[in-house]
């Protein structure tokens, strides 16, 4: 392999590296932090410039007064932390034992491949936490046991609208109504049906891209910050407007 | 009742993780970030008389200095474990007074008295939630500015 053609191979991966860190909910910062220890570890010094939906990587190579960049878009898909860890670990392996890029590479797909939680597991996981978010609400046992199961269905419904790649915004929705829906049970029990309410929609609220978007600002990152907010907040109107469907048809339940 | 607290936001915070994918070993520590800090919150809250949003900021500052040496121990970066921790502590209550305080602003628009009255309250209750958020967010980032080089070698295991 000459040099153009390596440096070519490094950007295509560092493209790759970058842009599967921004889909599945890496903040900026780390991204940009990771691909250059990455880069550094290979001896090449590159510049990463981020957008939304697209990254920019650009290899210098400073001997030949070149510069090679590849648009990489961003593959957007569920938060992954086991793939930040793992990739952000990789980074320093590569830059401690100065491994090739083929070791890199193959690291990689070894990486993305690790078995990810199962998708039932996770929902009996976010049932329970809904239902001690309602406890610390201040919710009596029904009204815990009825938010258990209206997270159930919402997450339920979400995970197979997902699975169907329905657009997002619907899925938020849908799955709100139907959450709330269910929770709106509570009216017609001796319970804390307020709480119940307020708790069975909770599982949507897209708190790591929120806190994200914080971080970034932070950090200096502004037009990524900002972005990840106002998608948050279409996602919050989203939720909102599932909301307001169950709380429009049992109004008068609510007075 | 702050054991009981704990215990509760513990669950949560696993349970809003799992959402996240995080690694298995990271279970253990996000639970014990969340009780902590929601155990602290509370406590402040009840024993000191402290706001939600200066509750959630110290709660937000002892979960990102917690957070420095658990990342250490299980080998994630720091936003792996206090993100989820954190997210037991999203005012959920007054997120919902917002909404429910527009749609009945948006149904009663032709009164005015009532429309302002739910215009007050969906705008209280927006300041509420998105200080709380926001204060969380920077409570916990800012110990990763203050050790920058500790929160940034998480993930390095031993160098060869």
């Amino acid at each position: 392999m000459d040099k153009k053609e390596r440096f070519t191979a490094v950007a295509k991966f560092l493209g790759k590296y970058a842009s599967h860190q921004m889909g599945c909910g890496v903040h900026t910062s780390r991204v940009v932090r990771n691909t250059k220890r990455l880069s550094e570890s290979f001896d090449i010094d590159v510049a990463v410039s981020l957008f939304q939906r697209t990254l920019t990587i650009s290899v210098y190579d400073h001997e030949a007064n070149r510069v090679h960049s590849e648009l990489v878009e961003i593959q957007h898909q569920p938060i992954l932390f086991i793939h930040n860890a793992s990739l952000s670990a990789l980074s320093w392996e590569a830059l401690d034992n100065h491994l090739t890029l083929d070791e890199v590479k193959k690291k990689y797909d070894e990486a993305l491949a690790a078995p990810l939680l199962h998708p039932l597991f996770i929902l009996i996981l976010a049932s329970l936490a809904n239902l001690s978010f309602c406890k610390l609400f201040g919710g009596d046992i029904v009204a815990m046991i009825i938010v258990f199961v209206a997270t159930a269905s919402g997450f339920y419904l979400k995970q197979c609208m997902t699975r169907w790649h329905c657009n997002n915004h619907l899925t938020f929705i849908a799955s709100a109504f139907t959450a709330s829906f269910i929770a709106a049970s509570s009216f017609f029990l001796d319970t804390t049906s307020e709480i119940a309410m307020a708790t069975s929609v909770l599982f949507l609220i897209p708190g790591v891209p929120l806190v994200n978007g914080v971080i970034d600002i932070i950090e200096g990152y502004t037009l990524m910050g900002v972005t990840r907010l106002i998608n948050c907040a279409l996602m919050i109107l989203c939720i909102a407007v599932g909301l307001g469907g169950t709380l429009m048809i049992f109004q008068n339940s609510l007075f | 009742m702050l054991l009981i607290d704990g215990f509760f936001a513990a669950i949560a915070g696993c349970g809003f993780g799992a959402i996240s994918n995080p690694p298995r070993r990271a279970f253990l520590y996000i639970a014990i970030l969340a009780a902590i800090g929601h155990a602290l919150r509370t406590l402040l809250m009840g024993t000191f008389a402290f706001d939600i949003a200066t509750a959630s900021l110290c709660a937000g500052i002892l979960i990102g200095f917690t957070s420095l040496p658990l990342g250490r121990i299980s080998y994630c970066p720091a936003t792996v474990l206090y993100i989820p921790a954190l997210l037991p502590m999203i005012p959920g209550k007054f997120a919902y007074n917002c909404i429910f305080s527009m749609i009945l602003f948006v149904q009663n628009i032709n009164d005015e008295i009532v429309s302002a009255y739910y215009m007050e309250k969906f705008f209280a209750n927006f300041m509420v939630t998105c200080s709380v958020i926001f204060l969380l967010a920077v409570g916990a980032t800012f110990p990763v500015f203050v050790f920058p080089n500790k929160a940034y070698r998480m993930t390095r295991h031993q160098k060869k």
